[in-house]
């Protein structure tokens, strides 16, 4: 077990692409930390780093007590789980969960009681002898988590392990991994880009964005207290609404959204001292879909807090009522939500044309239906508020 | 009208005087007789298989010829006796064999061990150079190999003052040669097998603590089968059959293949005809290695060995 810590470590290319800027993680002992970001975003390539499988141009990587920048990946003490899985093509099960252990020259018994106790930790027992061709899937990813196990190495290092599985057999691995992980106690470092994934395994996630970490925290911290856009556009699903909206001074302070004034309570002003700056100027607002109730089942009953919309879509899943319904006010555009957009995969409609969309998720009792006129009431002391240049959150 | 329903077309107002549409419904487009169909493929290949055939046939009934002699000997035997065989295998034939064995296994062997290395280097790792090494060694392919003839023999003829053991009239010096000429062709017809071995093979050994040597020999080697068993196989083939270099370096008796051994004896025009039956019974016997080395490597010459290596 070891604490892994990367001081200001950069990836420079020599074509001169900066994969990783000033990357500063701290791994306690033990944690399960996340890095997730959209692709290309330089996770991957920290990874890589601390694999010791891709070379630091500059900065320091420690990996308990020894910093192990030159360190060959087989001196830093440690296992990885491919996105691909690796498994040795033409060795049984068996020998590729051993092939590490043979490697190291344990001895034959030893290395049989490990493999042993790995394929019954991850239910493998009956097929030690088959190929890896001979597996499916979701086998195959728990040998590749064998292998790592079975070494009892310092860090675990895996590098998106899920993305290959459909979605029902991913739920279930992410469960049995963190399962894993929490028993074994090792350190890990794992990446991701599904932003569940981040939320329901991470002890803390790091969000990266070309190259740059955008913010480390706990799962809920990021959900509740994003940076900035990105984050906050990044971590939920779905993801957060957001608008531009103008901020006026009317008995304390509102927010003109469109035609509707929203009363901002004192507790967040007081909460955002930063706020009294943007008096009379635009500000980025985002409200997460769950912050938003039909009018008729709140309990929050104070008119000001109310929002007339027309509703677009309804989605009743069941639990929650997902209602779609058109923002007069247009979307904040900045470097931080062309970055969303280009993950989203949308960045080739034209913002124009598309309207903004507010998502509210109303409870299972909600009777609204599309075309109706709604009242919504919005929680507005979990309205989140973002400069809409630079995209940071407003705080202080 | 419950029969109308099951035919093709449209059924509905069928008139009376009109055939019943079950009539013109055709499965398939089957035009013309069996011969136009199949029959003409069947005889493309008894042609082609009558014209490969036909010197292995001859051959092999000269080579039963007991008369033994060029003018005696048709298409199918009339006698058959194996006294050609019995007089090769007194002669120099047997010391003729065992070199070119030698030659061919020695060389075809190393050659791939060496093509493999340089293959492995080439396809995994990035240093200066690597680019222009391949390709001077694919341009140095280029030049046919007996332009280099005069130079060679140049060349081993100081070797031959110096160390004769691997100079002319040798077979080592022979098995050298022929290394040096697979080297190229082998490298890149291996360095693009081993490009398709996912490269995260190799960086999961290297985690699990594999030395580049372990990599090689525990990983990649096992997974390069099919290509090892390809370049093996051509190389021991080119070696047994190549003659050119091995008539100019390989003058003694004792010291030359079964290709210039058996050439050899019908080289003049007084002995072409008489000798004609031990010509063909030595190019029978020589050609069992090879289709036995042939037969044994078949079944790994097939791709997809690396099929499950990755993704599910």
């Amino acid at each position: 077990m070891a604490q892994v810590v990367l001081d200001k470590v950069n990836k420079k290319y020599d074509n001169g692409f900066h994969a990783v800027q000033d990357l500063d993680i701290d791994v306690a002992d033990g944690e399960f930390l996340v890095l997730v970001g959209p692709s290309g975003c330089g996770k991957t390539t920290a990874l890589r780093m601390v694999a010791g499988l891709e070379d630091i141009s500059s900065g320091t990587l420690r990996i308990g007590d020894r910093v192990v920048n030159t360190l060959s990946s087989r001196e830093r003490d440690i296992a990885m789980v491919f996105q691909s899985y690796a498994l040795y093509p033409h060795m049984t099960v068996f020998d590729n969960i051993a092939y590490g252990l043979k490697i190291r020259r344990m001895s034959s018994t030893e290395i049989e009681q490990r493999v042993r106790k790995a394929g019954d930790m991850l239910e493998l027992g009956h097929l030690l002898d088959r190929k890896p061709k001979q597996l499916s899937g979701g086998q195959r990813q728990r040998v590749a988590m064998g292998r790592a196990i079975v070494r009892e190495p310092q860090v675990f290092l895996m590098d998106e392990p899920l993305s290959n599985l459909d979605a029902k057999l991913r739920v279930q691995m992410r469960a049995e991994i963190s399962e894993i992980q929490r028993d074994l106690k090792t350190t890990t470092l794992y990446v991701t880009h599904d932003q569940t994934e981040a939320m329901t395994m991470g002890d803390r996630v790091a969000l990266m964005k070309a190259g740059v970490l955008q913010q480390l925290g706990s799962p809920q911290h990021l959900y509740d207290h994003p940076d900035n856009i990105f984050v906050a556009g990044f971590i939920g699903s779905p993801p957060m609404n957001m608008a531009v909206a103008r901020l006026i001074r009317s008995d304390g302070l509102s927010l003109q959204l469109a035609e509707t004034v929203l009363p901002i309570p004192e507790s967040v002003v007081r909460a955002r001292p930063g706020l009294a700056r943007y008096v009379d100027r635009d500000v980025a607002i985002g409200i997460r879909s769950e912050d938003m109730e039909d009018a008729s089942l709140a309990r929050d009953d104070a008119p000001e807090s109310r929002v007339r919309a027309k509703v677009a879509l309804t989605e009743a899943l069941g639990s929650e009522i997902v209602v779609h319904f058109d923002v007069a006010a247009p979307k904040p555009v900045t470097a931080d939500t062309k970055a969303l957009d280009k993950d989203a995969q949308t960045s080739d409609v034209p913002v124009a044309h598309r309207g903004n969309v507010f998502v509210a998720s109303f409870g299972p009792r909600s009777r609204v239906r599309p075309r109706d006129d709604i009242e919504i009431v919005v929680d507005r002391e979990r309205i989140h508020f973002f400069d809409p240049d630079t995209g940071h959150a407003i705080r202080d | 009208m419950a029969i109308i329903g099951t035919q093709a077309g449209p059924a509905l107002s069928t008139p009376d005087d009109t055939p019943p549409p079950y009539e013109v419904v055709e499965l398939g487009g089957a035009q013309g007789g069996w011969f136009r169909r199949v029959g003409w493929s069947h005889l493309v290949g008894i042609l082609a298989l009558a014209f490969s055939l036909f010197p292995i046939v001859f051959v092999v009934s000269a080579a039963l010829n007991p008369v033994g002699t060029l003018s005696s000997s048709t298409l199918f035997p009339t006698q058959v006796s194996l006294v050609n065989f019995t007089d090769t295998l007194a002669g120099s034939f047997p010391r003729w064999f065992a070199n070119t064995l030698i030659v061919g296994v020695l060389s075809a062997g190393v050659a791939m061990f060496i093509s493999a290395s340089a293959a492995f280097a080439f396809s995994r790792f990035r240093f200066r150079g690597r680019r222009g090494g391949l390709l001077s060694v694919l341009l140095i392919q280029l030049f046919p190999q007996f332009l280099a003839i005069v130079a060679l023999y140049l060349i081993f003829t100081e070797i031959t003052d110096v160390w004769p053991a691997i100079g002319l009239n040798s077979i080592w010096g022979l098995t050298l040669l022929y290394l040096g000429g697979a080297l190229g062709v082998n490298t890149w017809l291996m360095k693009g097998f081993f490009d398709t071995i996912p490269k995260d093979l190799d960086e999961s050994a290297k985690v699990d603590g594999a030395t580049h040597s372990q990599i090689y020999f525990g990983i990649i080697l096992p997974l390069v089968r099919p290509i090892l068993a390809v370049t093996g196989l051509l190389g021991f083939i080119g070696a047994v059959n190549e003659f050119l270099i091995a008539s100019v370096f390989l003058t003694d008796d004792r010291a030359k293949t079964a290709a210039v051994g058996l050439y050899g004896l019908i080289a003049d025009d007084q002995t072409r005809n008489t000798q004609f039956g031990l010509f063909c019974a030595g190019a029978v016997l020589l050609a069992i290695p090879t289709v036995l080395l042939f037969m044994y490597l078949q079944r790994h010459i097939v791709g997809g060995l690396t099929a499950g290596a990755v993704k599910g």
